[in-house]
């Protein structure tokens, strides 16, 4: 077992070489800062941003929202809980005439208690979030040294929208989550996807690393073809 | 070789947009290769993880189908079974016609090119919108990809320009970032209006029913999660077992393709989109797509899988490493080959996609320098394939009439190749310069002497000068063979005397054995196994002459075919096997043997001149001797300043330099070019061949700089002003 700051050490430099702004915030504090900090330096309004448990644990959304930023959850449970006005976890004790309620209020849209129309209504919604974002936030279920890599792990997808559609993807990861190697990472994902007792692989297992590049104009290498403007990683310790 | 190829050759070299994007890079200063293990990448280590990988994914492949499709439908995602272009595209059509599809967004996939789904589609008409950049460009210029990793790496930036300009109905600057943004803002209103995605696959996971996606420019995570039916086309071959057997592949996938650890985006896609989001109904559609299908195409794969000679071509994984490597691609681009695979390894798959008939053309450009299986990362041999494809179509059709008289008639029987060029060395005379280089020939023969000078053949050739085989008693001297070659024999005879000269300087005893014919390269290559065979026999038996301790050659393509490919022409021929086996162990280049003689001689004082070492292709790839002649280069007090590209090819691959004169040029000219920038005054490579490339190249440039062998240089040759020492 390698040590973590070694493994910090050698994410970051992987990160920061593929073109990633890597930053150790030295507590809650300073994290919510630096994300905020950054938000106003970008004149951002609307911010897209999908589960993290770093983000939750700091409250990064409440933080942003007293600066007046519009921030829009878009795991599904999390964007109900935020309409419930309740704390940024994902409640499944609400029934579906509840749920159905509160996307009516926010989306307009008369909703019975069916969950496929009251699924498509929030897709529709969230949807145009994700186009009009200036910002966009997500969690890493872990890193990657070796290459300086971010691993998401989703069944919706919403993550690869949120890191992948606006100008600006931050994503927020705990220093204990990085993982020396590709070997390593993949020890990890069968672990937490319980793949050795039959459980379902998620739909969706994103690896990036660094920020988008092409090599189609002229053959030239050059940064941001598609994908964010700027990609920034905040490292946040257990303390 | 048709007359179209050479036509297609001819405007390649000649159109000057192509020439100054494809020609315009000169040689690297070293191989991807040798970069990759010079900052400390596990190269060989990795790639045979990956060649272990696809051996046996493809050796288990109908399990793995059936492990795909079970663990596929468990996730949710349909699986349809193409045989052919025509099933997979119909079944896209039919489903985007069932949903009512009117825009589809695509990632950059070679197979969809190779089934062409997208031009089907359009024709039904539904919209279809590449979404990578490169393969966006070419979709606008209405081309087929140039290149399996950079579609549009041959366009001009006044072309992207005039085509995006066009596209977008406004006059965009010929700049790169207005070019790279225009296309950012253009596409990404594409993602949002899409109603159907469409991806190829990289790799496909057969226990967890993945298709994993690899991108650099975020394209392939858009199309694959905005709209609301995905569909992945994907081949066969992309199958393996595991995570940990993708994984093999990812390590050098971008190594190879980007020289990056890791491409951007790598995802792992298993099925449609799900929330638990919702009370009440678990695993409903989530915000990405809700249907996911995989189109798994065969058109052509099972045919390959089922045979021994091809099946390896199933191992390469796209990454493109071999198409930069390629002196043949390097100076003509994709677009000569004339189908969708580009280089040796598209030459092999057009084989079994198009037909073998097809692959003909495509074959015949290759020089047989090795430079794609030295870099590739599944370790495939595609020279010995595109070998065997010559060997094919030899076997079907024959040879030409051309081929037959040469390689049948002559180059096989020893005394009519003398006599053919003893008739030559009288009638060349009064084309030959003083110093006995041919500059101009007349009618139809001009074009031999266009881009280099040749050398007379020379009227007294090395097999005329030695005679005799020493006795046995003079007890533990070694006694060593020279198997000149043709090209040392006829042209360049003072080279072989230089080896004797220099050997016996180090007490060993050096003969000729007088049986001796052409080893038989020129008809292998060509595909002629026949003859090939004959020959081997015929050189097995004459170097068991006098039974020497070693067997030294000046020429590479010799000694490999001597070392190695006997061994092949031979196999399961029981006694005739064997004594190729004791002719292979006895081979040596010239360098390997004198160091192999003297050893622990001590390194001599400095010395003034200034030279680079020449990779020979048959001597560094094919026989594994590269530090070998540089050491006695250097222990004889040379120093050795190393030029760009010391490893790439001269251009002379044999049937190349005669079938595709301009080709062999242009691969000579930026050698030269390396040579030229390195500012020495010797050039010095173990072979003859090459000297004869690269001196006549340097000669039509007036250069000064001489090209010998280093038995030359240690014997003294250079002595003399260097270029053809004549006989």
């Amino acid at each position: 077992m390698a040590d973590i700051e070694e493994l910090v050490e050698q994410f970051k430099a992987d990160a920061t070489r593929t073109g990633a702004v890597v930053y150790e915030a030295e507590g809650a504090g300073d994290a919510r800062d630096y994300v905020l900090k950054l938000a106003q330096e970008h004149g951002v309004r609307h911010i897209v941003k999908s589960k993290s448990a770093v983000a939750e644990a700091i409250g990064l959304r409440e933080h942003l929202e007293e600066a007046g930023i519009e921030v829009r959850e878009t795991d599904i449970g999390q964007w109900i809980a935020q309409l419930a006005g309740e704390k940024a976890e994902p409640v499944i004790d609400k029934t579906i005439e509840q749920v159905a309620g509160l996307i009516s209020a926010e989306t307009g849209q008369k909703l019975g208690p069916e969950p496929e129309a009251v699924m498509g209504a929030a897709r529709r919604y969230l949807r145009q979030s994700y186009i009009n974002a200036d910002m966009g936030i997500t969690g890493a279920d872990f890193g990657i040294a070796e290459t300086g890599t971010m691993v998401n792990l989703s069944n919706d997808g919403n993550d690869r929208l949120a890191s992948v559609l606006p100008p600006v993807h931050v994503t927020m990861m705990k220093r204990e989550n990085i993982v020396a190697t590709l070997s390593d990472a993949i020890h990890r994902i069968k672990s937490l996807t319980g793949e050795s007792v039959g459980g379902q692989i998620p739909s969706y297992i994103t690896y990036h690393t660094g920020r988008n590049t092409t090599g189609d104009i002229r053959g030239a290498l050059m940064a941001r073809a598609q994908g964010p403007e700027e990609e920034h990683i905040v490292l946040l310790g257990n303390s | 070789m048709s007359k179209e190829m050479a036509k297609r050759v001819h405007q390649a070299l000649t159109d000057e947009d192509l020439q100054s994007v494809m020609g315009g890079r000169g040689l690297p200063r070293i191989s991807l290769r040798q970069r990759m293990q010079m900052t400390g990448v596990d190269f060989d280590g990795l790639s045979r993880e990956i060649r272990r990988v696809k051996e046996e994914s493809i050796a288990d492949l109908p399990r793995l189908v059936e492990q795909f499709k079970t663990a596929a439908s468990r996730n949710g995602s349909v699986v349809y079974e193409a045989r052919d272009a025509a099933d997979a595209n119909d079944y896209v059509l039919k489903l985007a016609r069932e949903r009512g599809v009117k825009l589809i967004v695509k990632s950059k996939s070679m197979l969809t090119e190779e089934i062409e789904l997208r031009q089907y589609l359009e024709k039904a008409g539904i919209s279809v919108q590449e979404t990578d950049i490169g393969e966006w460009i070419v979709q606008l210029a209405d081309e087929k990809p140039i290149h399996m990793v950079g579609p549009a790496i041959h366009k001009t930036l006044k072309q992207v320009a005039e085509l995006m300009s066009r596209a977008t109905g406004t006059e965009l600057e010929a700049e790169p970032q207005t070019l790279l943004q225009a296309s950012r803002e253009t596409l990404r209103q594409y993602y949002i209006d899409a109603d159907m995605g469409i991806s190829g696959g990289n790799i496909v996971i057969a226990e967890t029913g993945t298709v994993v996606i690899v991108t650099n420019e975020a394209n392939g995570c858009m199309t694959t999660t905005l709209p609301p039916v995905y569909v992945a086309v994907v081949g066969y071959e992309k199958l393996v077992s595991g995570w940990e057997d993708a994984a093999a592949i990812l390590r050098l996938l971008s190594r190879c393709t980007m020289g990056m650890k890791l491409t951007v985006y790598v995802s792992h896609i298993s099925g449609p989109s799900r929330t638990d989001g919702i009370p009440g109904m678990p695993g409903l559609p989530g915000q990405g797509p809700q249907e996911m299908h995989i189109v798994m195409v065969d058109n052509g794969r099972q045919l390959m899988r089922d045979s021994e000679d091809f099946r390896e071509a199933l191992y390469c994984i796209k990454c493109g490493a071999c198409l930069g490597a390629c002196p043949v691609f390097t100076s003509v681009a994709g677009h000569t080959y004339g189908y969708i695979y580009q280089g040796g390894i598209g030459a092999v798959l057009t084989a079994f996609m198009n037909g073998m008939e097809q692959a003909k053309d495509p074959a015949s450009l290759c020089l047989g320098c090795m430079a794609c299986k030295d870099v590739c990362p599944a370790c495939i041999d595609i020279p010995a394939m595109i070998t065997r494809l010559r060997a094919r179509s030899v076997a079907e059709d024959g040879l030409s009439w051309k081929s037959r008289l040469a390689l049948r008639s002559v180059l096989k029987h020893p005394a009519r190749l003398a006599g053919a060029l003893k008739i030559g060395s009288y009638l060349q005379r009064p084309f030959a310069d003083e110093d006995s280089m041919i500059r101009k020939l007349p009618a139809s023969l001009k074009p031999l002497a266009e881009t280099i000078s040749l050398p007379s053949i020379s009227p007294r050739p090395l097999h005329s000068r030695l005679k005799g085989i020493p006795s046995r008693d003079k007890g533990v001297i070694p006694r060593v063979a020279l198997y000149a070659g043709c090209v040392a024999d006829y042209a360049y005879p003072e080279l072989g005397e230089a080896v004797v000269k220099v050997l016996g300087e180090i007490g060993a005893v050096s003969y000729y054995p007088g049986g001796q014919s052409c080893c038989g390269a020129p008809a292998y290559f060509a595909g002629d196994v026949e003859t090939a065979h004959s020959m081997a026999r015929t050189n097995i038996s004459a170097l068991e002459e006098g039974d020497p301790d070693y067997i030294v050659t000046v020429c590479p393509g010799c000694a490999a075919m001597l070392k190695k490919e006997y061994l092949s022409l031979t196999a399961g021929q029981g006694e005739w096997h064997k004594r190729a086996e004791a002719l292979a162990g006895k081979v040596r280049d010239f360098s390997q043997l004198v160091l192999e003689l003297t050893p622990g001689s001590e390194k001599k004082p400095a010395r003034e001149s200034r030279i680079t070492y020449h990779d020979p292709c048959h001597l560094k790839r094919g026989l594994g001797i590269y530090a070998e002649p540089r050491e006695l280069l250097e222990r004889e007090g040379f120093e050795i300043v190393e030029m760009n590209g010391a490893d790439a090819c001269c251009g002379f691959g044999g049937e190349t330099v005669l079938n595709y004169p301009e080709l062999s040029n242009s691969v000579m000219q930026r050698k030269l070019n390396a040579i030229e920038a390195a500012g020495v005054d010797t050039v010095v490579t173990n072979c003859a061949p090459c000297i004869l490339q690269l001196r006549g190249g340097l000669d039509k440039r007036r250069s000064n700089i001489r090209v010998i062998h280093s038995a030359e240089l240690l014997a003294g040759n250079d002595k003399s002003d260097g270029s053809a020492t004549s006989g």
